[in-house]
């Protein structure tokens, strides 16, 4: 196709062939791909699909389905509600503040500097998980942290009853540490999308501020609320490193898993491991799923 | 919009300003003073927010600084001494300890090998879709983005089973290179494509060729110059989410900088907590580095940048959020 032009320029032999060639290169193209495809199968697919051959074998090393279903019961189970309950908690949080903080800072004037300077912040702390973020909240939250000792000081004991950073509360407050301006980072372009010609026509037909955001606002940022929501949960479900520093909480399906792999626990039982990991990669499958469809349609408005 | 402001006069106007209203001009008849207290007291929840958050962002930061600089464990923090103590120790001990050097060394090799591998593979392959196979950039899309729907950990168990079949691969420390190629992939093709896509690539390649330069050279002299902001931004990217990779390293039991981050606390636990400290501060850097080469660089897209004023490309924030879901599910430091 590219030589099309090159006639143009040069003018002499090709000028015949683009009739004959666009055929035969298309049927060649895609061997260009060959490489980037042979690539992902050898180190995506094929661990993702022998993580599945593993977890389809029953205990006689026959195809079955009983250590997927024993992955998912009992204490497994427990995990799975206790992962998706303190997630779930982790990506509301994350969008409501996040979109609320993206709002504040897309429509201040002010201090002209205030947006672009939570832009950035918004880079650096949606990329500050893992280790660092986990020994900077032990050390403000922790028993001996400092924040714990500042609130004992006003009377109020935090760890009287059964908060710990690695329970659903503890949990929701550290991973907001990088779900809030990751929202801000994924929501901005969404909320820039939100013309003010639409809120004049909203007022010029006699609506209130209230009857523009539950008509027009909310409507418009939907898909990229609940694609945020999506993603954040996503996020906080697979998160491993900043919970294994904050606790040895086996309730945490990664840490569960974690502790699988490494023979933590009794080694007959290593199926159950890899049903582990096969149900966490079907859960994230769902979220991403729902967040590529949602996503699409958020683009929309976004032009 | 200009059109139908100036046929309804009142109420929609005083409105206008609350909402941060772009260019319409303000037009003559609005009375200020009905205008501005409105719009004060519709700034009192958003700078609520504002503040609330800068609060939240700061604590965890601030103790953390204070317990590596200061010596005094908490439990005996008072005002008396308050200021007592406070030293550079947590923080330069580390580079004493011996694993340091060969684990940090380690790390920077990986990242190196992690960033050509990556170039190699991405741009060859991105320049080739967006030439011959426009059709399958949707295709590809949505395969880089795969490496979320399994998440590191449960990659891991993956390559456990794998292992047994391919232990003189597995047992180097580089095979962790093209796990990290993976793990890095969703934001370094957005990053690369969304180059691409900035540039007038056609035209580009046509003028090049015409000229009578080879495929390597219109690579090297036409469009990596102009792709120059992506390629840097998603080497940054990936540097850092491999200097911060923890959840394959430890389980493959590799000696990385994370790995050793993790059980150096065990030698001191202020200069464990140190050492985080600084690990922060060089993530700051690296990304406070990012944004200022990015915004030097003369390419297109950064002049589209400048043109939009403070909005900034929306692509860069894309990328800089699918590397921060990178680094929370691997680990990072």
């Amino acid at each position: 196709m590219t030589t099309t032009t090159i006639p143009a320029v040069g003018g002499r032999t090709i000028s015949a062939a683009p009739a004959a060639r666009p055929k035969r290169r298309r049927s060649w193209a895609w061997l260009g791909l060959v490489p980037f495809f042979a690539f992902i199968f050898l180190f995506l697919l094929v661990p993702a699909i022998s993580v599945f051959s593993e977890a389809l074998k029953n205990k006689d090393g026959k195809f079955g389905f009983d250590s997927m279903r024993e992955a998912f019961r009992g204490q497994n189970l427990e995990a799975f509600k206790f992962s998706v309950k303190f997630s779930a908690g982790a990506a509301a949080v994350g969008v409501v503040v996040g979109t609320l903080l993206a709002y504040a800072a897309a429509t201040a004037k002010r201090p002209k500097w205030l947006r672009s300077l939570v832009t950035s912040f918004s880079g650096v702390a949606a990329n500050l998980g893992g280790l660092p973020l986990a020994f900077a909240f032990l050390s403000l939250l922790g028993r001996q942290g400092l924040l714990t000792k500042i609130i004992k000081a006003l009377g109020w004991d935090l760890y009287a009853g059964d908060f710990g950073l690695g329970e659903v509360p503890g949990l929701i407050t550290v991973y907001s540490y990088f779900n809030i301006p990751l929202m801000v980072l994924i929501t901005l372009p969404a909320i820039d999308g939100l013309k003010a010609s639409w809120r004049e026509a909203s007022s010029n037909l006699g609506g209130t501020s209230f009857t523009y955001w539950r008509r027009v606002g909310l409507p418009v940022l939907m898909p990229s609320l609940l694609g945020g929501f999506l993603l954040l949960f996503a996020n906080s479900f697979s998160a491993y490193a900043t919970a294994k520093i904050l606790t040895d909480n086996s309730k945490i399906v990664s840490l569960r898993l974690g502790f699988f792999l490494g023979g933590d626990i009794s080694v007959g039982q290593d199926a159950i491991g890899y049903s582990l990991a096969a149900w966490m990669i079907i859960i994230m499958a769902v979220a991403m799923g729902l967040y590529w469809m949602l996503r699409k349609r958020a683009e929309r408005w976004q032009t | 919009m200009a059109d139908i402001n100036p046929l309804v006069p009142g109420p929609p106007l005083q409105i206008d300003p609350e909402v941060g209203g772009p260019p319409t001009a303000p037009i003559g008849g609005i009375p200020p003073r009905a205008g501005r207290p409105l719009a004060r007291f519709g700034r009192i929840g958003p700078n609520l927010v504002l503040v609330i958050c800068g609060l939240f962002f700061a604590f965890p930061l601030i103790a953390l600084a204070r317990y590596s600089l200061q010596n005094v464990p908490t439990v005996l923090l008072g005002a008396h001494n308050l200021f007592d103590k406070w030293s550079w120790n947590g923080i330069t001990l580390v580079f004493h300890d011996p694993h340091f050097q060969p684990t940090l060394y380690l790390s920077l090799r990986l990242a190196l090998g992690t960033v050509v591998l990556t170039l190699g593979l991405l741009l060859p392959t991105a320049i080739w879709v967006h030439m011959r196979l426009p059709k399958m950039r949707a295709v590809i899309e949505f395969i880089t983005v795969l490496p979320y729907v399994i998440p590191a950990i449960a990659m891991v168990a993956g390559i456990i089973v794998v292992k047994p079949h391919a232990r003189w691969f597995l047992n180097s420390d580089y095979s962790l290179i093209p796990f990290y190629v993976i793990l890095a992939l969703p934001f370094t093709y957005r990053s690369i494509d969304a180059g691409l896509r900035s540039i007038d690539l056609k035209t580009l390649v046509d003028a090049s060729r015409s000229l009578g330069a080879g495929w390597g050279t219109t690579l090297r002299r036409a469009l990596i110059p102009n792709l120059r902001t992506a390629i840097i931004s998603s080497a940054f990217l990936t540097t850092a989410v491999v200097l911060g990779e923890f959840t394959i390293a430890s389980t493959l039991l590799k000696n990385t900088l994370p790995t050793f981050q993790a059980t150096f606390l065990a030698v001191n636990a202020q200069a464990g907590y140190g050492f985080n400290l600084l690990a922060l501060v060089a993530t700051t850097v690296l990304f406070a580095m990012l944004s200022v080469v990015t915004r030097k660089r003369g390419s297109r897209a950064s002049r589209m940048d400048a043109k939009m004023g403070d909005k900034q490309d929306p692509f860069k924030n894309d990328a800089v959020a699918f590397a921060a879901i990178s680094r929370h599910e691997s680990g990072t430091a």
